[in-house]
């Protein structure tokens, strides 16, 4: 490789010089490019639509091929939006491409789930909703959708899952106790992939195309999935040629705007657009500019196709690099051009928005589709570091825009060369929530346990908040479903019922004892491992089913034609035509559960402090008229974990490896295995509010514990020792048990972090974390009063980012309760 | 070795006294009285019981402090909270917070060995070696426990662990000498120049701090000098001037940094907990001016010669 050095300006330069640290309202140019401010500051101010272009072209196409196979009806579909949907050129812009709808407006997708789009159009609109508010934009639009709407019922996904599920599996899922939840790929598509970039870029859509038509052409009669495979390849071509015209769709509008531009510079800019177009209407990128933006395009129509969110970007600094390289070599591209395309392209990557039913953002909140991670930094094919310029200027590019999207990622490993450990910690204690820090040995080892080559392991790329997966290669269904441990953990203190509510006097879960009959510790652990079982059980079944109603209702050609290995096979990604598949289910509320196991052990069968009966009682009681036991189990003289304690570390484990234990082994119809899994993103508060008091201290509904971090009652923070007690016991289980990722979040005041000594300790902070194989670890940098500021005035805070448990959100934009649980977390005092 | 020091905190992830990352320990008793102290805790020698009301769940609901005292009278209530010790009656038991199940009583002191140190400095070694930091021994007059300090300084040396002794400097300096073959760095107070005033305002005055000070200097250890900047107290051009001819004169200028710290309101509820009054109570402070003024401090001692900044930094 050339021209590895790093650059001044744009390379390991810290920028706190000139921009400062944390966040400042009202300060308008993080950004040192003014188009990039605007762009920015365009996006904010634009509204949240719902958009009714796809849901009319999609029905129109579906009524139209009615007697086609689903896979042509799909391909059909797709291509009819693709050609027919208006297309827009934002002033200054310089890469185009939304999702066949205008800017932050969110698309209808009937294919998965209507009735609760139709309910909540009658009776709970988008725009009175208390916040993730969409708004249709005419009464001639909502009355649309609704008779459009009509057509689906009974067609989609969501209805093929419920007439196959039974009362046992649903008893426990979101329609019932919600022990688990499944809800987002019964209602909505998968996602959770990142293509082959590299490829794309090479090759260009007429590449992919002469691809499918091989495959085609190698597929034999003989074969007894002939006609579906048939299927598959036909509608991938039809899909990929729309692609293709759609993209060409874009140069006459460019030629015509540039016609009549008097701006001569936005002229060029313009024409030069239009040239782009000309080459990734089929070809492959021939400039950094034209890869920018073939990336861009073909990353929105994967989400036009369906709208599985985390559609992640991969190691975006390695397969960009050769165009970034060879425009520099030939003198037609400048690092400060190359900056600004990316902080471009960042803003435009904001644009993918979501309606999600209102039961999902009552947990997990947010407008954004959510989860695109890019990936930056790590070892390459052979194990070295692989950090170059565009690692850099990735980060750069994110402490200058501060938007939800792109979720940054930065790889580390032993090698990690320390100028990128600056600049990342700069960009951590700027205090707007990116980057997250993966750790290549156990998520390398974690992606080894799942069967993968040691060269397919090292170019991993994370997808969603902490998945690691293999671009091109995996489809993984990762986050596919939560499973709320201290709502289980309430069939074991209670004989497998629930504690109090209207289903309290039901046999929910098997009776595996209550704390009254267990007459010792391990009987209580077993209880904990039989419940697992069974409701994974539970949970694993409907999990098929719903896989199975994604093959059957809403396979994805188009997004499958990227993976060499669903060519080669015929099959379709729903299908398991990936090289590797999963279902990744995470755990969460884990030390919730085993500082409850902490207080049972201790109290009941150590000291005998108290009976169990009597703790059952107390929990029953939501605590009430058990003041002292309360404030027992929430104090220092009761084991708790997050506090590098044994006693509590050791139950910490046990739940983590028990979780893991239950999952791994059970297969799935795609070929491959469940995958576990252990975080909660955001989603501890909604799951708190829906579950009754437990052992540990923690009353009914309050929040659960935050993914791998200690308890925070409202009592009191169960850890007390500060953040390398917390790294410490947080490293006490082997993180690639969780071969679906794990997450940590770590909340520091930014004077601890302040001046050279704060930057390099906050280094040697992450360094020997990492070194004691922690997977990943993530640092909201900002100060309570910040928030509290932010609770009280949330105009003055439009676009204040702060790290939400592995995704980022803009603070006034999430639940009060959620607030409230950022405000509460422990701050760490160095 | 059965040697122990009265620890009343012990702090992990400290980053203030000291380079990197480091765990303190905080050494009880204390000879000055400085009147902004935020660690009253520290004064007495002895194992302390204190009462954070807030986290008292009430008479009524619990009371099981009152079930085990022998002298129920030692304990004083307020609102069916309590509130405070009568320490005269207090026989220091301690059934009380052994039995307190919310954290409301608070125990501070506990003899420990260096071994039982060793074993929580070891879990955070890794720490100590990315960041150049280490152990860090405070108080409190931690040289009241010098030779537990040695005792403690010398097995972290053997295991290759920073070693740093923050100090008031009251003492003899034959317990400096002790501790100067296993200390690796000296935090050092001097808090003014005028022996009356410190008398004063510490209970103290400060020949023997200033002629410890000079020693260590010229024994050429690492030295870092701290000035706590107190509203009138300390924080006049006088006090300012002179302390810079000190260490130009007195020390030879052998000193690694000069710290200025701002005073800060600390301690409040330490001393609502122990049942003394807190003296800065009153102490109204313009953060802005305040803050301009140590700034401008630091620029005289820059000015002259000495490397100095505001905060506990070293870089800036």
């Amino acid at each position: 490789m050339t021209n590895r050095t790093h650059t001044s300006a744009l390379g390991c330069e810290a920028y706190d010089h000139v921009y400062e640290l944390g966040f400042k309202v009202n300060h308008d140019d993080w950004s040192p490019y003014p188009r990039v401010n605007k762009l920015r500051q365009t996006f904010l101010d634009r509204p949240y639509e719902i958009d009714v272009q796809r849901l009319r072209l999609v029905t129109q196409a579906y009524k139209e091929h009615e007697n086609k196979v689903r896979k042509l009806q799909c391909a059909y579909a797709f291509e009819s939006i693709l050609l027919n949907c208006d297309l827009n050129v934002y002033e200054d812009d310089l890469i185009l491409g939304e999702l066949c709808a205008p800017g932050k407006a969110t698309p209808i997708f009937p294919e998965f789930s209507v009735e609760w789009i139709i309910d909540e159009i009658n009776n709970f609109p988008f725009e009175e909703r208390e916040f993730d508010q969409f708004y249709i934009r005419t009464p001639e639009d909502r009355a649309e959708i609704l008779e459009l709407l009509e057509y689906w019922r009974g067609k989609s996904i969501d209805d093929l899952v419920n007439i196959r599920l039974t009362q046992e599996q649903l008893k426990g899922a979101q329609k019932g106790e919600k022990i688990f939840q499944t809800n987002y790929y019964h209602y909505a598509g998968a996602g959770h992939i990142s293509i082959d970039y590299e490829k794309l870029m090479k090759i260009g859509i007429d590449g992919i195309i002469k691809n499918i038509e091989e495959a085609q052409a190698a597929l034999t009669k003989k074969d007894i999935g002939y006609a579906e495979k048939r299927e598959e390849y036909e509608a991938m071509i039809i899909m990929q040629k729309a692609a293709k015209e759609h993209i060409a769709r874009y140069i006459p509008i460019l030629r015509e705007k540039a016609s009549v531009e008097t701006n001569e510079t936005r002229k060029a800019e313009l024409l030069a657009m239009a040239d782009n177009f000309v080459q990734v209407a089929g070809g492959p990128a021939k400039t950094y500019w034209q890869a920018l933006q073939l990336f861009n395009v073909i990353t929105h129509l994967i989400q036009v196709e369906s709208n599985g969110h985390s559609i992640s970007y991969g190691r975006i600094d390695q397969w960009l690099e050769p165009y970034y390289l060879a425009d520099i070599e030939a003198g037609i591209l400048t690092k400060e051009f190359a900056l600004e395309l990316i902080e471009v392209t960042y803003v435009k990557l904001n644009n993918p928005v979501k309606l999600k039913d209102k039961s999902t953002v009552i947990v997990r909140n947010g407008r954004c589709a959510g989860g695109e991670s890019l990936t930056i930094g790590g070892v390459d094919i052979d194990g070295n570091d692989a950090t170059n310029d565009l690692t850099m200027m990735f980060l750069e590019a994110s402490v200058h825009t501060r938007m939800m999207n792109p979720w940054l990622c930065v790889r580390m490993h032993e090698k990690t060369p320390f100028e990128l450990k600056v600049k990342t910690a700069e960009c951590i204690r700027a205090g707007y929530g990116h980057p997250k820090i993966f750790n290549d040995e156990p998520a390398i080892r974690a992606l080894l346990r799942k069967g993968v080559t040691l060269e397919e392991a090292r170019v991993y790329a994370v997808v969603g908040c902490v998945e690691p997966n293999i671009p091109g290669k995996e489809y993984g269904w990762h986050d596919a479903a939560y499973v709320n441990t201290p709502k289980m953990m309430e069939m074991v203190v209670n004989g497998g019922r629930i504690l109090d509510g209207p289903d309290a006097g039901k046999q929910l879960g098997p009776d595996t004892g209550n704390l009254e009959t267990y007459q010792n510790f391990d009987e209580v652990l077993a209880s904990v491992d039989a419940q697992f079982d069974y409701w994974l059980d539970q949970m694993c079944t409907s999990l098929h089913v719903i896989d199975d109603a994604h093959k059957t209702r809403k396979p994805v050609p188009f997004v499958s034609a990227f993976y060499d290995d669903c060519l080669t096979s015929g099959k379709d990604l729903a299908e398991g035509g990936a090289k590797y598949n999963g279902i990744g289910p995470q755990a969460s509320g884990i030390a919730t559960c085993s500082d409850s196991l902490c207080s049972i052990k201790q109290l009941v069968f150590d000291e005998k402090k108290v009976t169990g009966a009597q703790l059952l009682d107390a929990v029953k009681n939501n605590w009430n008229g058990y003041d002292t036991l309360y404030a027992l189990v929430n104090s220092t003289k009761v084991h708790h974990y997050g506090n590098d304690d044994d006693y509590a570390d050791e139950l910490f484990k046990f739940m983590f490896e028990c979780y893991c234990k239950n999952l791994r082994g059970r297969t799935i119809a795609r070929g491959g295995t469940f995958n576990p899994g252990v975080y909660t993103v955001n989603a501890n508060v909604g799951m708190g509010m829906n579950t009754n008091a437990s052992v540990d201290g923690r009353k009914k509904g309050e929040p659960i514990s935050d993914n791998m971090g200690p308890v925070h009652t409202d009592c009191c923070s169960h850890d007390i020792y500060g953040p390398t007690a917390i790294a410490n016991s947080i490293s006490k289980v082997d993180h690639s048990l969780a071969t679906n990722g794990t997450l940590l979040n770590l909340k520091f005041p930014q004077e601890a972090v302040a001046g050279i000594e704060g930057r390099d300790n906050l280094i040697s902070f992450i360094e020997e974390y990492l070194s004691k194989k922690a997977m990943h670890v993530q640092f909201n940098v900002i100060n309570t009063k910040t928030l509290r500021a932010a609770q009280k005035n949330p105009e003055n805070y439009k676009d204040m980012l702060v790290r939400v448990a592995g995704y980022s959100a803009y603070f006034v934009e999430l639940g009060k309760p959620l607030q409230k649980d950022l405000i509460q977390r422990t701050e760490l005092h160095f | 070795m059965s040697i122990k020091g009265n620890v009343f905190d012990i702090q992990r992830f400290t980053i203030h006294d000291g380079p990197g990352l480091r765990t303190e320990f905080f050494l009880k008793g204390c000879p000055l009285r400085c009147k902004w102290c935020g660690n009253p805790e520290s004064f007495s020698p002895i194992e302390q019981l204190g009462v954070y009301k807030s986290k008292c769940i009430s008479k009524k609901k619990c009371g099981l402090c009152l079930d085990v005292c022998p002298q129920k009278d030692a304990l004083t209530f307020y609102r069916g909270k309590l509130v405070g010790f009568n320490y005269e009656l207090c026989t220091n038991c301690k059934a009380c917070y052994n039995a307190c199940p919310s954290d409301a009583i608070k125990l501070w002191g506990q003899m420990m060995s260096v071994e039982e140190c060793m074993e929580i400095i070891r879990k955070d070694i890794g720490y100590y070696e990315r960041s150049g930091g280490g152990v860090t021994v405070s108080g409190g007059e931690a040289l009241l426990h010098t030779d537990f300090v040695v005792e403690l300084f010398k097995a972290c040396k053997e295991e290759g662990i920073h070693t740093c002794f923050e100090t008031a400097s009251l003492g003899k300096f034959t317990q400096f000498e002790k501790l100067m073959p296993y200390t690796d760095l000296f935090i050092t107070d001097i808090k003014h120049m005028n022996s009356d005033t410190h008398m004063c305002y510490t209970n103290v005055r400060n020949e023997q701090i200033l002629s410890n000070i000079k020693q260590l200097a010229a024994n050429n250890v690492e030295l870092i000098l701290r000035i706590p900047i107190i509203p009138d107290v300390n924080n006049n051009m006088e006090n300012i001037e002179a302390t810079a001819d000190y260490i130009l004169n007195e020390l030879g200028g052998k000193v690694r940094t000069l710290q200025l710290l701002s005073f800060m309101r600390l301690g409040e509820e330490k001393y609502t907990a122990i049942g003394m009054p807190y003296l800065m109570k009153d102490v109204k402070v313009n953060r802005k001016s305040f803050t301009k003024q140590i700034q401008s401090f630091a620029e005289y001692f820059n000015s002259r010669g000495i490397h100095c900044l505001v905060g506990t930094k070293e870089k800036s």
